[in-house]
């Protein structure tokens, strides 16, 4: 089943179009990752999927359902972390946590707000008000708040920035370890090493999709450079991203025994997503 | 209605835990009613102190009702909780009504400190059933003005905005309600934008009550005005908080 489904997406405000016509589909146990540099339309997009947004054009499903027209019983089944923690600075972690969850009226909702707690590390804060801590642990709180009521859709806004890379490390485990539990994961992030970690990404530039492939294949429309050492004498050469390309770059050396070095520096995703937001502002 | 409670609950909880807003919000009506009794000290003997006395006490449940909800509702706005108590499925009405229970009962708090007040400082003395009355009108007025400042908060995109709109509400309403001047003296334009306040009804109330001879025979229809008022502003408040934009 598609977990989220757009078709011909567009957001304005006023005379800014945040979004124009884009077109997504993600299936369900999807880690699906969205980049795009500051201003691309990310977080309109997630907004708009979550139903805190109207779109002026085009047509969204999530779960099969409209965000809007059967918001109820969406919201029952999606978790949501905005950009911002969103929290009440004057309650405790755990009575944010219990509030946001609360309103799904499930059972056990104490014993499970205990468990995120503990899963986004924050066991031993948990009475403590929110307004005493760091940044990153005000996500921890917001990414505790989002997943309490074990929603099947998570959309994530940036939840890993201002998070230390340990606790990244294991935010990350823990989004791959529900995607293979069957929870579908919808993250924006600015970070090509997250990106890597995505089953598939979207590229989002000037509210467009310019890009939408699993991280490996994106990396195949990158280019190399190839430095070969033959009898004292460098060669080098920019070839293809693609497995093949190396291959028919190496074939004429026939591993010669006069080949002493070969060395291949292949496009990072960085540098492939850079090059595709250079040639869509291009054209 | 659980997920009402729930709204209830945490505005209480974040009302108890800020000691220094919940100190100031019961200081603030006991120091002006303080200053309410020097300056009605200078007055003449035999001047009606209960006039002025008793609206005063509501002008202050209605003044910090309407502000604290107002600025609340806006900070909800801008921190993004107001968006995602929606996308967790709180409804509007759940979010309205948490909020009026909540703040409720601040402004019960409030009603008592300042009624009792200005009772032994200006040694008033009403039956039990006035002083009943005059508490369930205070109550009635602070839910008008919870309502007002949910209102008026979709007119703000952040709590400076809101500011501008406490002297256009408050200042009218304490000139044209009757708390100070008798309406009908005003011109017949002033007399009717009073109507536009709840203070104008509560005060009504308050006066018909406080004179000798007043009964609630004689109140109710501007109860009744007051009980509409609140209906009229639910409508309203609910058709201006946005859900989605």
């Amino acid at each position: 089943m598609t977990a989220v489904e757009v078709t011909g997406l567009t957001k304005r405000y006023g005379g800014t179009e945040a979004l124009r016509g884009v077109d997504l589909a993600v299936p369900e146990g999807c880690l699906f990752g969205l980049l795009g540099p500051n201003g691309a339309g990310k977080s309109t997009l997630i907004r708009t999927l979550v139903g805190a947004l109207r779109p002026t054009d085009g047509r969204v499903r999530v779960l099969g359902l409209e965000p809007l027209k059967q918001r109820w019983e969406l919201r029952r089944q999606i978790g949501y972390m905005p950009q911002s923690p969103a929290l009440y600075e004057d309650l405790s972690a755990r009575d944010n946590v219990l509030f946001f969850g609360g309103a799904h009226g499930r059972d056990g909702l104490a014993e499970r707000a205990a468990e995120v707690l503990a899963l986004t590390d924050l066991a031993g804060r948990a009475g403590d008000p929110v307004h005493t801590f760091s940044g990153g642990m005000k996500n921890r709180v917001s990414l505790a708040a989002a997943l309490v009521h074990r929603p099947r859709v998570l959309f994530l806004d940036e939840p890993t920035a201002g998070v230390d890379p340990y606790l990244r490390v294991r935010f990350w485990d823990l989004f791959r370890r529900l995607a293979s539990e069957g929870v579908t994961i919808f993250i924006s992030t600015h970070l090509m090493d997250e990106a890597m970690l995505c089953d598939r990404v979207a590229i989002l530039r000037a509210g467009r999709v310019i890009a939408d492939a699993p991280p490996g294949s994106l990396l195949e429309r990158g280019r190399a450079h190839l430095t070969v050492r033959e009898d004292g004498r460098v060669e080098e050469a920019d070839i293809g991203g693609r497995p093949e390309d190396l291959a028919e770059a190496l074939r004429r050396y026939g591993l010669r025994p006069g080949v002493e070095a070969v060395r291949l520096r292949p496009d990072t995703l960085e540098d492939v997503v850079l090059s595709l937001i250079e040639q869509e502002a291009d054209r | 209605m659980r997920r009402t409670l729930l709204v209830a609950r945490r505005v209480l909880v974040q009302l108890v835990r800020d000691r220094r807003l919940l100190g100031l919000s019961l200081v603030a009506p006991l120091v002006i009613v303080y200053f309410l009794k020097l300056f009605l000290d200078t007055m003449p003997p035999g001047f009606d102190v209960a006039r002025y006395a008793v609206p005063v006490a509501a002008f202050l449940v209605h003044f910090l009702a309407f502000l604290l909800s107002a600025v609340v509702l806006v900070q909800e706005r801008t921190a993004g909780t107001l968006e995602r108590m929606f996308i967790n499925g709180y409804r509007r009405q759940e979010i309205i009504g948490g909020y009026l229970l909540g703040y409720l009962g601040l402004a019960t708090l409030q009603a008592v400190v300042a009624l009792t007040e200005v009772l032994l400082l200006f040694q008033l003395r009403y039956d039990a059933a006035t002083l009943l009355t005059l508490f369930v009108v205070i109550s009635l007025l602070a839910v008008a003005s919870v309502m007002l400042g949910i209102f008026i908060s979709t007119f703000a995109r952040h709590e400076g905005q809101v500011f501008p709109f406490v002297p256009l509400i408050t200042v009218p309403s304490a000139f044209l309600s009757g708390m100070l001047v008798d309406p009908h003296q005003l011109p017949a334009w002033a007399d009717w934008l009073g109507r536009a306040f709840p203070l104008r009804y509560a005060n009504n109330v308050i006066q018909e009550m406080i004179r000798p001879g007043g009964a609630l025979s004689d109140a109710w229809p501007n109860l009744l005005a007051l009980a509409a008022y609140i209906v009229v502003l639910l409508g309203l408040a609910s058709r201006t908080m946005r859900e989605v934009e």
